[in-house]
């Protein structure tokens, strides 16, 4: 091998190679620094909710916190209990999820399985509006509009809410066990119609029956679990269809083609096929549906009620009722005069809780989708 | 004097494998991608001022062996060069090259036309900016200077300003040739330029090959076997990472040593 | 397809479509009293009193004109006020028993008066704004002439249930008196005394309040929103791009990324209220960046809050430029440094500006991080110097504040519906202006 001249110039000296390597190493750690000051956030606000929640646990000790119902901070001797705050948070949640699950998960469906493409594209924009909307604006419109309407007329809303809810899931269990019950019809020929007939008149007569049971609850306030719970179930809807759409999305086509190959009606493949492929987006999306509901302050303080009571009977959406993110909220403002007491330091104890929750369902979710790809390979 | 190749039905156009100095000499030179070895120990020398043609069927290390000559492979974090590889007697791979200053020594032209969403002069002067000409003028005598010598300037004239994109494939790809020619570079590496072109532009980048052969020395990567031996002077065949067969292109096409290489031009397989 | 099959597939289609539907419904159901009641505010019929009120609190409007239908409101008017001087003149000849409860009477429903048509003639000049002048819109107006028509009285009767609300007319109150035919001519009459006319307000949003937002409009507000907004997205846009452009352009995977984005997720899930107390305890209580609460402190709260968002934006639109981009700068002997900054990130631009602006929406209709931090329910518009130490009326804040806990909730539903309608449609141009930044982008990027 043999070489023309040396060109100097492709050589660099050791000097400006130094600074080079300098420089990119240094614009590498500034960037590195940036990022970390971004993440380190998240430290920075639980090590400060740790550090002014720590005083409660000192001066009270938890065990009233999680086991006691009676909560007056502000009285002498002060009630530091927390369990109807806590029961008021999952109830209005739970409500919430139920509401807004099966309608989610079912909307999504429509989205990504039946629309065509520019059916699809003129819906998104109503999920990206209903996402965009502020809480405060839901907040008012659930005391403004939602709590007179549910004053007068509550048992025929709650009886509407039992029809949105109970058709998509009563038509849910009929098609589970037709087609698990048809499965072993099918194979003897003729599908079961009497058997899913039977079913679908039982759960009709359900239905009929919760709804004559709403039209007999008597309403004393609007402000209560159920106007929260429809209210936080819209909030929560967006963030379930566009996840849920998005994990539906990502099953295959093959997966779905292969389906329809063998004779399968839409109906069977996206239950038995595209539904349990993208199960666990799909749980990532109810998670973090469950989450905007749970960290939810405006709609819940604005229009729960706000009573930290236990409602009897205890499935009683009628009542009010009263939730974590509220009460820091609404307390906030007076025991912001007296910083250093219980009463200040409870609150952000409670924000801890809140903290807590929100970091299990988030590894919750993260380990569901870890899962998932481990699973895939 | 152009000659015919038994197996192609294809005029050479280059006729000249006279002996130039050489441009860039292989020496036992390696590339790996993690474990992987991409490039095995090849050992060629490249002449100035010829086109070398590197041909192989997909996955045999010829875009590699190209990237690694302007060390864009270090842009991929497990990917590792060893063995001798020189530019001009200089060693690519030591640790005192400059490795901003022989990219400029080398234009590059990818695969699919790739021009910055900017505008065409903005395109253009995009590698003189890099090296630090600022001056108004000197920036324009430059970028007109490469438009013409990629043969683009006459249709690009007067819409200097205009979005790049807005150019046809061609043109484009034209543009980036232009792109590279404006860092006065002495080496001009193309990875399969015209396999995103339709026929009549792949022409008219042939023509420019075939221009730009008098001033600049050219690796093209190619797919296309007639391709390769219409433009080139010496062909290089790799297979599986390993270089079968080197020599000049009419030798290559028309009495090739090596069985693969034979099988390979002939159609066989790749 | 069997039978049951195809009625398996007809519920189960019916119910996606269900579902759909409720959706599209709730948005709409959401959507079309907030436009309809917010325009309110802004487009309504204003009577006399409002013209009087803008005069003399605003000083707009055409004196002179003013001043010949106030001639014609005395004038509309001057048969009620007679019949009330004989009432009252009448008074001490009836009776000592009828006397006390007519008393009574009578003051009910001068106040009704006073309320609905401003003070009376001969009364001295109240203090407060909101009982200088009768009612101002012909809406709240007609309900107050209700209220002087109609009487509230309760009905004790059946022991066994809460007590009944019942309406009396208050003609059978003063049946017999000189006052008795004061309510037919009153429910004729009210048009011509208060003069309605159809009114717009267009400086709804550039008024500020006066008494406590009975009067005038939402300048304080939207401008402290716009400081809140604007400081937060200041604050966040550096940190958030830097950071994508670590994470995308610069960051090799290992475990210290992955700690890196588990702690932005965890962020992204912090309930908001949360960032609230984190804000109070940390900037205000802990770092003093204010002696107590400020825009800058709710700025830095609201920051904190959108930079998972913008993090994320970001790094989607880095990750959507071509590979080749980057190639085609390295090649021509560009550092990595200089090719990202000179051609990706104007590539991503537009994808970054996306994520800002619909961030900005999120900043602005959030309500609970700056409840300690930033906001407070009266104030004057802020001088763009005192960010750094004073709070400010915020809109998302004092929509709560003027919905629960103003003194008059009922009276102002249309300011209320106002501040809603302009946080909406804020947050809505926002959303709209992303959405057409994102067809941009598309469009750039095909070429």
């Amino acid at each position: 091998m043999h070489s023309i001249n040396v060109t100097p110039s492709l050589l660099l000296s050791t000097r400006s190679r130094r600074r080079r390597r300098l420089t990119a190493a240094l614009g590498r750690a500034l960037l590195f620094g940036v990022t970390a000051v971004s993440a380190g956030a998240v430290i920075l606000i639980i090590g400060f909710i740790v550090r002014d929640a720590a005083p409660f646990v000192r001066l009270c000790g938890v065990r009233e916190f999680f086991c006691s119902t009676q909560w007056y901070p502000a009285g002498t001797p002060a009630a530091f209990g927390a369990l109807a705050i806590f029961y008021g948070t999952a109830l209005v949640t739970v409500s919430a999820a139920l509401i807004a699950v099966p309608v989610g998960i079912a909307a999504a469906v429509c989205l990504s399985e039946m629309l065509p493409f520019g059916a699809r594209q003129a819906v998104k924009p109503v999920v990206e509006i209903l996402a965009a909307i502020p809480s405060v604006v839901y907040g008012f419109f659930a005391l403004v509009v939602v709590a007179p309407l549910l004053q007068t007329h509550g048992k025929y809303l709650l009886a509407g809410l039992v029809v949105i809810v109970g058709i998509p899931l009563g038509g849910g269990v009929v098609l589970l066990t037709g087609t698990l019950l048809g499965r072993g019809a099918a194979r003897r020929r003729g599908a079961p119609t009497w058997l899913l007939g039977g079913m679908a008149a039982v759960v009709a007569a359900l239905l009929l029956a919760a709804i004559w049971q709403c039209l007999q609850v008597q309403v004393d306030s609007g402000t209560n679990a159920l106007n929260v719970a429809m209210i936080l179930a819209i909030m929560a809807l967006p963030t379930i269809v566009s996840v849920a759409e998005d994990a539906l999305q990502a099953v295959g086509r093959d997966l779905r083609e292969g389906s329809y190959a063998l004779g399968a009606s839409r109906a069977q493949t996206t239950l038995h096929v595209v539904l349990p492929a993208a199960a666990s987006g799909l749980i990532a999306a109810i998670i973090l549906g469950v989450m905007r509901a749970v960290g939810e302050t405006m709609v819940v303080w604005m229009a729960s009620g706000n009573a930290a009571q236990i409602p009897a009977p205890w499935f009683n959406l009628m009542a009010p009722v009263r939730t974590l993110t509220a009460t820091i909220a609404g307390d906030m403002g007076e025991a912001d005069q007296v910083t250093g007491s219980a009463r200040y330091h409870v609150l952000f104890f409670m924000a801890l809780c809140l903290l807590l929750i929100a970091l299990i369902c988030n590894i919750v979710s993260e380990l569901v989708i870890w899962r998932k790809h481990k699973a895939l390979g | 004097m152009p000659s015919a190749s038994p197996f192609l039905n294809v005029a050479f156009r280059a006729h000249d494998a006279a002996p130039t100095p050489v441009q860039i000499a292989a020496c036992g030179f390696s590339v790996f991608y993690g474990a992987h070895e991409a490039v095995r120990n090849a050992t060629l020398a490249m002449h100035t001022r010829k086109v070398t043609a590197i041909i192989g069927p997909s996955g045999c290390g010829k875009s590699t062996f190209l990237r690694a000559i302007n060390r864009m492979n270090d842009l991929i974090p497990t990917c590792r060069a060893a063995g001798g590889l020189q530019v001009e007697g200089h060693d690519v791979y030591s640790p005192m090259t400059d490795v901003v200053a022989l990219r400029q020594r080398m234009g590059m032209v990818f695969q699919k036309p790739n021009p910055f969403p900017k505008s065409i002069y903005d395109n253009v002067a995009y590698g003189p900016r890099v090296r630090g000409t600022t001056r108004r003028g000197a920036l324009d005598a430059l970028v007109q200077r490469s438009l013409e010598r990629a043969a683009l300037w006459p249709e690009v004239k007067d819409r200097l300003r205009d979005n790049a994109l807005r150019l046809s494939g061609g043109q484009q790809q034209r543009l980036c040739i232009a792109r590279a020619l404006a860092t006065e570079p002495h080496v001009l590496l193309m990875d399969e330029p015209t396999s995103a072109l339709d026929p009549r532009a792949t022409a008219r980048i042939e023509d420019l090959i075939d221009t730009l052969r008098a001033t600049l020395t050219i690796v093209i990567v190619t797919h296309n076997m007639q391709q390769a031996a219409r433009v080139s002077d010496y062909t290089a065949f790799f297979y599986e990472g390993l270089l079968v067969e080197y020599g000049p292109t009419i030798d290559i096409f028309s009495r090739p040593r090596e069985q693969q290489t034979e099988a390979y031009i002939t159609g066989r397989f790749g | 397809m069997t039978p049951g099959t195809r009625f398996i597939e007809r519920l189960f289609t019916a119910a996606c479509y269900g579902a759909l539907a409720v959706m599209v419904a709730a948005l709409l159901l959401l959507l079309v009293p907030i436009f309809v009641k917010g325009m309110g505010a802004l487009v309504f019929h204003g009577t006399v009193e409002y013209r009087r009120m803008r005069h003399e609190l605003f000083d707009r409007g055409d004196g002179a004109q003013l001043a010949r239908e106030q001639a014609q409101m005395q004038r509309a008017a001057q048969p009620m006020y007679a019949m009330l001087a004989e009432f009252e003149a009448a008074l001490p000849t009836n009776p000592p028993a009828v006397r006390a409860t007519q008393a009574a009477a009578l003051r009910d429903l001068q106040q009704r008066l006073r309320v609905l048509l401003g003070p009376l003639p001969g009364e001295p000049q109240p203090a407060l704004p909101r009982s200088q002048y009768g009612q101002t819109r012909w809406d709240r107006a007609q309900v107050k002439l209700h209220e002087v028509l109609y009487a509230e009285v309760w009905d004790y009767s059946n022991p066994d249930t809460m007590g009944q609300k019942m309406e009396v007319p208050r003609q059978e109150q003063f049946a017999g008196t000189a006052l008795a035919p004061l309510f037919p001519f009153l429910q004729q009459h009210t048009r011509a005394i208060l003069q309605p006319r159809l009114t717009c307000y267009w400086r709804f949003f550039t008024d500020a309040s006066r008494d406590a937002h009975f009067f005038g409009g939402i300048k304080p507000e939207l401008v402290g929103t716009l400081y809140l907004t604007l400081g937060a997205v200041l604050l966040a846009v550096p940190f958030g791009v830097l950071s994508a452009i670590y994470l995308v352009e610069f960051a090799r995977d290992g475990l210290l990324v992955r700690v890196l984005r588990m702690c932005m997720n965890t962020l992204a899930g912090v309930p908001s209220i949360v960032f609230g107390l984190f804000g109070l305890a940390c900037f205000i209580n802990t770092m003093h960046v204010s002696p107590s609460k400020s825009v800058l402190a709710g700025s830095l709260t609201l920051a904190l809050l959108i930079l998972p968002t913008i993090i994320r934006a970001a790094e989607e639109a880095l990750r959507a430029v071509p590979m080749t981009y980057r190639e085609a700068a390295i090649s021509l002997g560009a550092t990595p440094w200089y090719a990202v900054i000179s051609t990706v990130v104007p590539a991503a631009l537009p994808g970054i500006l996306t994520g800002v602006v619909i961030s900005m929406g999120r900043a602005a209709g959030e309500t609970a991080p700056i409840i300690f931090t930033a906001a407070v329910s009266v104030g004057q518009t802020l001088r763009i110097w005192d960010v750094l130490t004073q709070p400010t009326p915020v809109l998302s804040w004092n929509i709560y504040n003027v919905a629960t806990e103003h003194e008059a909730v009922d009276e102002i539903r249309h300011v209320q519906f106002g501040m809603v309608l302009a946080l909406v449609a804020l947050v809505l141009l926002l959303n709209g202006a992303a959405i057409i930044l994102r067809a941009r982008m598309a469009r750039a990027l095909k070429g």
